[in-house]
């Protein structure tokens, strides 16, 4: 039986985030949220090794209370149990205390041999907690899974998508695992389930729950680098429109144009 | 932690024996002019054997000096030994900053070991500064989808750790320096505690068609793409410009094309000739991907932000425009 | 009818006049593309010349040029349609009402928003949002014109909860083949006063008259919705569970039906297989998707939990639920690409609209797939369950095209008897234009037939009003 961790993170629907142009801060208030939906794509990878090898998952999360939303719908879709971290002492970690808090509440639910997360997230981007939550968890790494071919006696064997081509690697567990979607597109909750997740029970865990937990290394105070100054993209001058009436004779002139450039 | 202890700037040569990425020779070139900035030295961090004439190519980019990393573990690229050797190294030397080529591996490895040192570690950086009143170099991106310009410092811990994607700084070699100091370092890893192993590697088939970053000329669609039904028409319009396709984000992500015709930051940069969007609306981190003589942008939003990088824009419909161009080329040619 | 004239030079210079040299076409300047609608199967015609209209005034004054001289005249949206409705088959003029694409303004008290002709529909849906509100008509075709939906009285995925697009129509400013523009309807819910003209224009495909201002009715925006894919092994139980799913009171919003191969082609299409081509290791023969809006989540659940005991009672794989923002954008995204997914992998493509009574459905469908077997053409159908309107495409790639038309001319031909069997009705939601009109004299018997004709003649004694289409026999032959 595989003890498996899937990290999700709730986000804002970045489309939908706007700045304000007096102030350059950014307006979160009324933005829809979803679940990062790459973390989807992890949690389809846990519940296809659940299903072919037997498993119990455990979704953890760090965030705002809404984020229970999150876990509710990682529950409908294969979670067994689900870990809400969530508290103001908490706010505005970057990777490095993010990973350091997310194992920590981990622990308190004993090992795991497998954890999953998403490859990046919609909002921050980074592509760094997988990394840094593998070698927090003291795991081997396998990034940009394409397919997980085989566990057995304490070993995964997978394929991985780089830039040129396909490598197989085999690695121990405990192992942390990032996926690419192509095997694992997300799937649609039975309705059963679906209703069962909306009653199932959620631990949370405030800073004072986390055994061990210190508190110099949450939140900002344990995050590495810091955002001291964002402000809008500088946009240079328009180019030249060609306005010319016509569909037709704006291609003409442009083509004109390219052709006098040496470009075309 | 006293930030004065630490001193020099780093770069990560990632290389396959034979030849070096070429994004750790464009680091090297770019963080010359910081640590002019800062008043420190550079240098290039080598792990495993490179052969020489590479190695005198990470010379020509202006370095003041190059670590060769020896022992076991480096024959093929894995987290452990790699993380481990960045650890070893950074506590005895205690550099300033540590930058490294944002590949896959690089991507992989580079935040484990700011794990291991307790550091801060950025990643994709636009632009970099260096900070006189702090000591801290600024790491310049676009977040929130582009929306904004993020200044991210990291201002207590050391070493500032930051991956660069491939294609963001140029290759400007300055010269080799005259003095170049040379130190060899042996730290071995156990081959046996290597915990994710190399078995086999499957390249994939080479398709011309993939390979974008140096095309003469781009056609690139965007998300005003209505559906891959209206995709043919760019690529004969790709075709007869002697160029290629490219998109954006939102066609990769909608599943209409691969992720290896992806331009921007977080796909392939490109460098080429002649640039042409269609329906692209103009996000920092699609242009910040785009290095052209000639920039032509196409949309139907006069307001389109992409229309303030271009040399030359036309409002309109997307595919309209698309065929009108392919037809008056045929003409032409004809 | 008497012969029609071509547009002389002089003609030319009038036309031309009303709108300006560059909304005028002419010769090589014409859009290739105003030749044929989305069915170029049922022939290519292009027009003399066109011109993009602006104004009702604009549209009077080349109704009175074109009826003087007998040019025919046949009016243009986007070009979505697919019974060659929009299609000048006389030639003459092709008026496009393409550049009328405003929103002139909402009556927020009243719900009611004035628009023109030109609007595209997702343009329209998207703006009413914005206002909290919803135009409850939602046909596949996203990029059509809300003139052209008026056009054809356009049906979609909600017709089970809302109605067509019929029922949302409250006026329309209408410009007659003289050029004189009348007034039709009235901001109201109700009207008991003479016949209605208004409805007799809608759905009448531009042989009426030209429409150039629309009052459409709204709704609020429901405050939730969800949508159940409820999958079963074969055609036939998936069908037989629909009238129980209509009878139970749940007030669906939508109710569709897609079989396993238009899952699949709509997967590869859109690269995101949100709908499962198996279900608990059992492979999907055919799924409905339910789609219920509600004022909270427990409504909705309620109605789910009662939609689940149906499904299983009718033998349904399972019940899986869409309730997540990127689901239901993935969920409507496949089911909005059903037939571009199809035109995506064929070459040559024709289809059929007909509405059959609902527990009719699975005996049309299964007889349709035997007849396609029979011929030889592939079958692709999905389609609305819950009102019985089916579309059905005949498709192929491997055949020469003079021998699918034979084909398809022997299927259409059957297919269209079965569905009189059936009680059914020729179109839903596409319409006639020419490539139907033969079924439709036929479903409706010589004397409808006739009396149609007759008013037709009312409205446009000359029958320069696209000519050709609906009841129009005179280009027959």
């Amino acid at each position: 039986m595989l003890k498996i961790l899937v990290c999700v993170k709730q986000v804002p629907d970045v489309d939908l985030v706007k700045m304000d142009p007096e102030t350059g801060n950014l307006i979160r208030t009324g933005v829809p949220t979803l679940t990062n939906p790459l973390d989807l794509n992890a949690l389809e990878a846990a519940v296809q090794v659940k299903e072919r090898y037997g498993g119990v998952i455990t979704l953890i999360t760090m965030g705002p209370p809404t984020a229970e939303s999150t876990l509710r719908e990682g529950l409908a879709v294969g979670g067994d149990n689900a870990i809400l971290i969530t508290g103001r002492p908490f706010g505005g970690a970057d990777t490095l205390s993010t990973s350091y808090t997310i194992v920590k509440a981990a622990e308190m639910k004993g090992s795991f041999d497998l954890i999953f997360c998403g490859k990046e997230s919609l909002d921050g981007a980074t592509g760094q907690m997988a990394s840094q939550l593998a070698e927090r968890f003291d795991a081997a790494l396998i990034s940009c899974c394409f397919s997980i071919d085989k566990i057995s006696g304490g070993k995964i064997r997978a394929t991985r998508t780089l830039e040129t081509g396909r490598e197989i690697v085999e690695a121990t567990l405990p192992c942390l695992i990032t996926v690419e979607k192509d095997n694992f597109y997300g799937r649609l909750p039975s309705l059963k389930a679906y209703l069962a997740s909306k009653t199932a029970e959620i631990t949370m865990y405030s800073e004072n729950d986390i055994d061990g937990l210190d508190h110099e290394k949450i939140g900002v105070p344990g995050s590495g680098t810091i955002v001291p100054r964002i402000y809008p993209p500088e946009l240079p001058e328009p180019g030249q429109i060609i306005r010319t009436g016509s569909s037709r004779s704006d291609v003409g002139t442009l083509l004109a144009l390219l052709t006098e450039k040496g470009s075309i | 932690m006293q930030k004065s202890g630490y001193k020099n700037m780093w770069v990560y040569i990632e290389h396959d024996g034979q030849t070096a990425t070429p994004v750790g020779l464009e680091l090297c070139c770019e963080i010359r002019k910081l640590c002019d900035a800062a008043g420190d030295r550079l240098y290039a961090v080598i792990l495993g054997d490179l052969c020489e004439t590479e190695v005198e190519k990470v010379k020509g980019c202006g370095i003041d000096g190059l670590i060769f990393v020896s022992g076991t573990g480096y024959e093929f690229f894995n987290t452990d030994a790699w993380a481990n050797a960045f650890a070893v190294l950074s506590r005895k030397y205690k550099p300033s900053a540590i930058f490294v080529g944002g590949t896959i591996n690089g991507r992989d490895f580079a935040p484990r070991f700011a794990v291991q040192l307790d550091t801060g570690c950025t990643s994709d950086a636009m632009e970099l500064a260096y900070d006189p009143e702090t000591g801290d170099i600024q790491f310049i991106e676009p977040a929130v989808g582009g929306k904004i310009m993020a200044v991210i410092t990291v201002p207590v811990m050391r070493p500032q750790i930051g991956t660069i994607r491939p294609g963001t700084f140029r290759y400007a070699p300055t010269g080799a320096k005259e003095n170049i100091e040379v130190i060899h370092e042996e730290i071995s890893y156990d081959p046996d505690a290597i915990r994710c192993r190399h078995i086999d590697f499957l390249p994939d088939e080479a398709d011309p068609e993939m390979d974008i970053a140096h095309a003469d000329c781009i056609v690139c669609v965007g998300n005003g793409l209505k559906d891959s039904e209206h995709l043919e028409r760019y690529r004969m319009l790709a075709k007869l410009l002697n160029g290629k396709l490219g998109c954006t984000r939102p066609l990769y992500d909608r599943g209409i094309l691969p992720y290896k015709l992806q331009i921007g930051q977080s796909g392939v940069m490109v460098k080429t000739k002649l640039y042409i969007s269609f329906g692209v609306s103009g996000a920092v981190n699609h242009t910040a991907g785009v290095d052209a003589e000639v920039f032509v942008a196409v949309d139907r939003n006069p307001d389109a932000q992409i229309f303030r990088y271009c040399d030359y824009g036309i409002v309109g419909d997307m595919d309209e425009i698309c065929d009108e161009m392919i037809e008056q080329l045929q003409a032409g040619k004809a | 009818m008497a012969a029609y004239n071509k547009i002389t030079p002089e003609i030319a210079a009038q036309l031309m006049a009303v709108v300006g040299e560059k909304r005028f076409f002419e010769g090589a300047e014409i859009d290739p593309n105003y030749g044929h609608d989305e069915m170029p199967i049922y022939g290519r015609h292009l027009p003399e010349a066109a011109v993009d209209v602006e104004t009702t005034e604009e549209v009077s004054e080349i109704m009175k040029i074109c009826s003087a001289n007998r040019i025919p005249v046949t009016c243009r949206g986007a070009g979505t349609g697919l019974v060659g409705g929009c299609v000048p088959l006389a030639g003459g003029l092709v008026l496009c009402t393409r550049r009328m694409n405003r929103i002139l303004g909402y009556d927020m008290d009243n719900l009611v928003v004035r628009l023109q002709p030109g609007v595209l529909l997702k343009d329209l849906a998207a703006d009413a949002l914005s206002h909290g509100l919803m135009y409850p008509p939602d046909p596949g075709e996203k990029t059509a014109t809300v003139g052209g939906n008026i056009s054809t009285n356009a049906g979609g995925m909600r017709a089970v909860k809302y109605g067509v697009t019929r029922d949302y129509v409250l006026a329309l400013t209408v410009v007659l083949a003289d050029g004189r523009v009348i007034e039709l309807g009235k901001s109201v819910c109700k009207t008991s006063s003479g016949y209605s003209l208004l409805h007799l224009m809608i759905g009448s495909e531009g042989t009426l008259g030209i429409i150039t201002e629309m009052t459409l009715k709204l709704i609020p925006n429901p405050i939730c919705d969800v949508s159940c894919l409820v999958p079963f092994r074969d055609v036939e139980s998936c069908i037989r569970c629909v009238p129980k799913i209509k009878m139970a009171n749940l007030d669906p919003q939508s109710i569709e039906f897609m079989d396993a191969d238009i899952v699949t082609s709509s997967a590869a299409f859109t690269g995101n297989p949100i709908f499962p081509e198996t279900v608990n290791n059992e492979d999907v023969g055919a799924s409905v998707l339910v789609t219920f809006v509600g004022s909270d989540e427990d409504e909705l659940d309620q109605k789910m939990i009662r939609l689940g005991k149906i499904a299983e009672e009718a033998g349904a794989l399972d019940v899986l639920v869409v309730a997540t923002t990127s689901n239901k954008k993935a969920a409507w995204s496949a089911r909005s690409s059903f037939l571009t997914a199809i035109e995506a992998d064929t070459k040559l493509i024709d289809e059929m609209d007909v509405v059959v009574p609902v527990d009719k459905i699975p005996a049309f469908l299964i007889y349709i797939r035997r007849l396609g077997e029979e011929i030889g053409i592939r079958i692709r159908n999905f389609g609305h369950a819950g009102d019985g309107n089916l579309h059905i495409y005949c498709c192929s790639n491997a055949l020469e095209e003079g021998e699918f038309k034979r084909r398809v001319k022997i299927i259409m031909d059957k297919a269209y008897s079965k569905c009189a069997e059936l009680e059914g009705q020729v179109s839903g939601e596409h319409s006639i234009g020419h490539a139907k009109m033969v079924y439709l004299k036929e479903s409706v018997g010589e004397d409808v037939f006739q009396l149609m004709g007759e008013i037709k003649k009312v409205f446009d004694p000359d029958g320069i009003l696209n000519p050709g289409k609906v009841c129009d026999e005179s280009l027959v032959g």
